[in-house]
């Protein structure tokens, strides 16, 4: 079966190599638009914190921008929490087999987990109901005291009236992910093509024959949809509508630090911050609905910066070296979209990552790669069909 | 003060003549430079310990542009030490300083006067201690009086070389030689060229004059073809060239010295001007990616000016030139000189200018930089200081589908260091390209990204908009 993948991020090289382990002949285009979500991203594996809110700073699930607090904890549904602790799960096999295939070593750091750091009452309340409401489920979670919260992570403001802990969540090189998933697939047979913009999709009896690029046409049996944010573009030339819209996100990055200067990924209520392999720490990260502007406002960072010194006063004097914005693929339900349409037999999206696409990614490949082979489903598909959506009541945020 | 009508950066020639010359017909400007003093690269001697260092070695030129500036101090607002580090929204300016943090400005128009900075091109052996450029070996000898080394030796191309090896002598330093890259022939052909430049060809003279007298050799048409040493620099070789620079390996000679100062020209420092959102075209005789420019100086951005070595590399005297007619042209879109007095102030700045432009060509083309040199470059040789990235890995991501500089980064760290690309990529982007026979420009500039240089995260917190001054 030939198979064409549009889309190089973490969900198009997954997707391919997932298929290419699995004997399929995978052709990769990407058009390296500025921008993508990939080589954007924190690289953050919060299945945990991410779900019930706990993101890019405290979550606003279903409201534009601002945490709210007063409002209280708004997690998402449970299947959401236990999708994103399955895809977790793939990330000490997957290091591996990348190992062997590529010869890259993803940086998925164990043992870094996701500490949310608490200010105040308010704070406080947020963090009990939040373990209220995991109190019935087998997540891993610790309460830390103030004290505690010092000890374990020496740098931390006084500020701060301890903390709730996710051992589970670590975090991954989402650059060197996406890389070794591709390496490895043209290892195994995959063909990348970059630079290749897909501008046209051929059909032939309601079905897809190929696309139209700008370097070619390329023939194919199956076609996937892991173009992130401008899926819905891609979609509209096979003439189908997928709620996909960009949410801009802004990243801080410091210059490399001493190694374990953090211990712990951070969350608070102004921001997210974790420092990676080669030392940097990243601080981010902004929420925004501003198209596919991949501009930074200068103004956008400086609240990034107080947040990240509320934290941690020592990063006060610590130099940033760049920032950067990147485009998350998103959804109305923050649900990704994966897998077949009623109207086209031989189209799927492996798409929609949302703010968790790259935590998501190997489960959401497994699920794809599942329904083009139909294979066994590793996890409840219905979930992330396309058809969840019926046209009329997608609201896009403004 | 109140809020600036004009926002100059860069306090070099360009931006000391932009704000004398708009000034002076009552516009209000604020000029910012990264300096303790104005001055910029060339007069880089106004604070005491560069006076002291190095009392022969100093330009009056920059003593008179300061004075003519402190002259119309009530319209020229100067802050020292200050970093603009990002933009946005093409006017709303982030001038950062240390211990006070950031202040956003929204003039009414802008002027880049950015200067330049050198080209490094990557060779084996050029990241040893002892190899410097030539910019680096001047501020130590001549602005802080430390001696740079004891042999040494002056390579790469351009004007500067002279200038620096000439103040090298006459600070007493044994240099041993003068390697430059293009041919001698081609080198006889200035003083025909820029005979109408008089002045800066007596200049140049000069410095040749220097290095006679002291019997140091300069050598045409010869490039260092790499460096050696155990812990730090021992040798150096260097080889023939043609006039692509590709070197004649079997002519190779060795030279024993401490320091190797090696430079091949300049290039315009614009990242600033990208955030902006002014336009880019690669020009390989302005030194590289350059900002595109209408005749009166203007960006593709409304009212966003630039002038002098930051918008093509073309030496102090034209910069002077150029941040005047900048000046001029705000003055007049603003209001503050009608149309007929913008006439009659330019013709003759426009006929300077002109008089300036064969020598400037000449030395663009003669300084230009060749495929030979870009092929120096050995699988083991760092092309990425910053991430120590090696040839060999630049190479393997090429391989793997890394096209430009995105891609290469994030497959390689190349770039990612805290020159933020500023170094490495110039000279890494001609590689690609020749590696991958392609044109410079598929290869791609570097996107640039706030802060435009590495700044302390309390600069960036401590910010304040500059709203109280513009209900004033
Ligand atoms: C600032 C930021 C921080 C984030 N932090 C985290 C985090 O900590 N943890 C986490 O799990 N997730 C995080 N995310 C989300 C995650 O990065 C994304 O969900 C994920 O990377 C999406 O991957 P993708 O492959 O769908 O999209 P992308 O990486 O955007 O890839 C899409 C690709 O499609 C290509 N393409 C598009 N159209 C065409 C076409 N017509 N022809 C050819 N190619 C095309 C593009 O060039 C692009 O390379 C973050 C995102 C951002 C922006
Ligand atoms: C290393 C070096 C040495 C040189 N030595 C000589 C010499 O000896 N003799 C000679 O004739 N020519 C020399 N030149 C060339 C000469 O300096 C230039 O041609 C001339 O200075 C150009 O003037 P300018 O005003 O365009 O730029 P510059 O003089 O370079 O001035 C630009 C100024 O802008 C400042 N600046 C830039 N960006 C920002 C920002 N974002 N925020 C705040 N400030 C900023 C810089 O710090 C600098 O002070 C040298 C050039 C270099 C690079």
């Amino acid at each position: 079966m030939n198979i064409v993948v549009v889309g190089g991020g973490v969900f198009g090289c997954l997707v391919s190599y997932v298929l290419a382990r699995r004997g399929c002949q995978v052709t990769l285009l990407d058009k390296d638009y500025p921008g993508s979500a990939t080589s954007a991203s924190a690289g953050g594996l919060w299945a945990v914190g991410e779900s019930i809110g706990l993101g890019c700073g405290v979550i606003f699930h279903g409201k534009e921008g601002k945490a709210n607090i007063d409002a209280g904890p708004q997690p998402l549904p449970r299947e959401f929490m236990e999708f994103l602790m399955e895809s977790n799960r793939y990330f000490p096999a997957l290091t591996q087999e990348f190992e062997r295939h590529s010869g890259i070593h993803i940086e998925a750091e164990k043992g870094t987990g996701l500490l949310y750091v608490i200010y105040n009452d308010k704070e406080q309340q947020y963090a009990s109901s939040l373990l209220d409401w995991l109190s019935n489920s087998d997540v891993d979670v610790e309460e830390w005291s103030s004290q505690q919260v010092c000890q374990r992570e020496p740098l931390m403001t006084a500020e701060q009236q301890g903390g709730v802990y996710f051992p589970g969540d670590n975090q991954v090189n989402p650059m060197l992910l996406a890389n070794a998933a591709r390496q490895s697939a043209t290892a195994l047979g995959a063909v990348f093509k970059n630079n290749t913009a897909v501008t046209g999709i051929r059909m032939n009896n309601g079905s897809v024959t190929g696309v139209d690029t700008t370097h070619g046409h390329f023939e194919c049996d199956v076609l996937v949809n892991a173009a992130g944010s401008w899926s819905g573009q891609l979609a509209k030339l096979a003439g189908l509508d997928l709620p996909i819209f960009p949410v801009r996100g802004q990243i801080l990055c410091t210059e490399a630090m001493r190694k374990q200067t953090l211990n712990f990924n951070l969350s608070t209520s102004d921001c997210y911050i974790l420092q990676k392999a080669h030392g940097e720490i990243l601080i981010g990260s902004t929420t925004e609905f501003c198209g596919y502007d991949v501009e930074v406002p200068v103004e956008n960072l400086v609240g990034l910066a107080n947040g990240a010194r509320r934290a941690l006063p020592m990063l006060s004097q610590s130099i940033v070296k760049r920032s950067w914005s990147g485009l998350r693929p998103g959804t109305p339900d923050e649900f990704p979209i994966l897998g077949p349409v009623t109207e086209i037999p031989n189209y799927f999206n492996a798409t929609g990552g949302f703010r968790t696409g790259i935590v998501g990614a190997p489960l959401s490949a497994e699920i794809v790669a599942a329904h083009i082979l139909g294979l066994e489903q590793p996890f409840d598909p219905e979930h992330f069909l396309a058809s969840r959506f019926t046209k009329g009541d997608i609201h896009l945020p403004q | 003060m109140s809020k600036p009508e004009l926002l100059i950066v860069g306090g070099g020639p360009a931006g000391m003549s932009a704000a004398i010359e708009a000034a002076s017909h009552g516009v209000r400007c604020c000029i910012v430079d990264e300096g303790r003093e104005l001055g910029g690269q060339i007069y880089r001697d106004a604070h005491a310990i560069e006076r002291e260092a190095s009392p022969d070695l100093i330009n009056p030129r920059g003593d008179e542009l300061r004075k003519q500036l402190a002259a119309l101090t009530n319209l020229i607002e100067v802050r020292s030490d200050s970093m603009i580090w990002g933009i946005s929204d093409g006017n709303k300016v982030a001038v950062g300083k240390e211990a006070s943090g950031t202040e956003f400005i929204t003039p009414a128009a802008m002027i880049m006067a950015t200067g330049a900075y050198e080209y490094i091109p990557p060779f084996p052996g050029w990241t040893l201690p002892g190899v410097m450029t030539p910019g680096s070996a001047q501020i130590l000898a001549k602005n802080l009086n430390v001696m740079p080394g004891n042999r040494i030796v002056v390579a790469g191309t351009g004007p500067l070389l002279y200038v620096v090896a000439s103040q090298l002598v006459q600070k007493g330093i044994n240099v041993v030689a003068v390697l430059e890259a293009t041919q001698r022939r081609d080198w006889l052909k200035v003083p025909f060229a820029g005979w109408q430049a008089w002045e800066l060809l007596k200049e140049g003279f000069g410095y040749l004059r220097v290095l006679r007298r002291a019997g140091v050799p300069v050598y045409y048409g010869r490039i260092v073809t790499h460096a050696e040493g155990d812990a730090e620099l021992s040798h150096i070789y260097h080889a023939p060239v043609d006039k692509n620079w590709f070197p004649d390996r079997d002519k190779e000679e060795c030279l024993e010295v401490d320091t190797l100062c090696i430079g091949y020209g300049l290039q315009s420092r614009n990242y600033l001007a990208q955030l902006a959102g002014c336009k880019i075209e690669f020009d390989e005789l302005g030194g590289g990616w350059v900002l595109q420019r209408d005749k009166r100086l203007r960006t593709s951005q409304p009212n966003i000016y630039a002038a002098g070595d930051g918008a093509g590399v073309a030496g102090s005297k034209i910069a002077e030139l150029e941040g005047r007619l900048a000046g001029l042209d705000v003055a007049a879109s603003l209001g503050h000189i009608d149309a007929e007095k913008l006439q009659q102030k330019n013709k003759p700045l426009q006929r300077e200018l002109e008089r300036f432009s064969s020598l400037k060509n000449t030395f663009a083309r003669l300084t230009r930089i060749r495929p030979g040199l870009t092929e120096l470059v050995d699988t083991d040789t760092i092309v990425c200081r910053c991430e120590e990235v090696r040839w060999k890995e630049a190479k393997e991501a090429i391989e793997h589908g890394g096209h430009d500089f995105r891609t290469l980064k994030v497959m390689t760290r190349l770039g990612m260091g805290m020159c933020q690309a500023r170094f490495c990529w110039p000279p890494m982007a001609r590689i690609v390209a020749q590696y991958k026979g392609c044109d410079i420009s598929e290869v791609g500039p570097v996107r640039p990204r706030p802060p435009i240089r590495p700044v302390r995260l309390d600069v960036i917190a401590e910010a304040q908009s500059n709203q109280t001054q513009e209900t004033e």
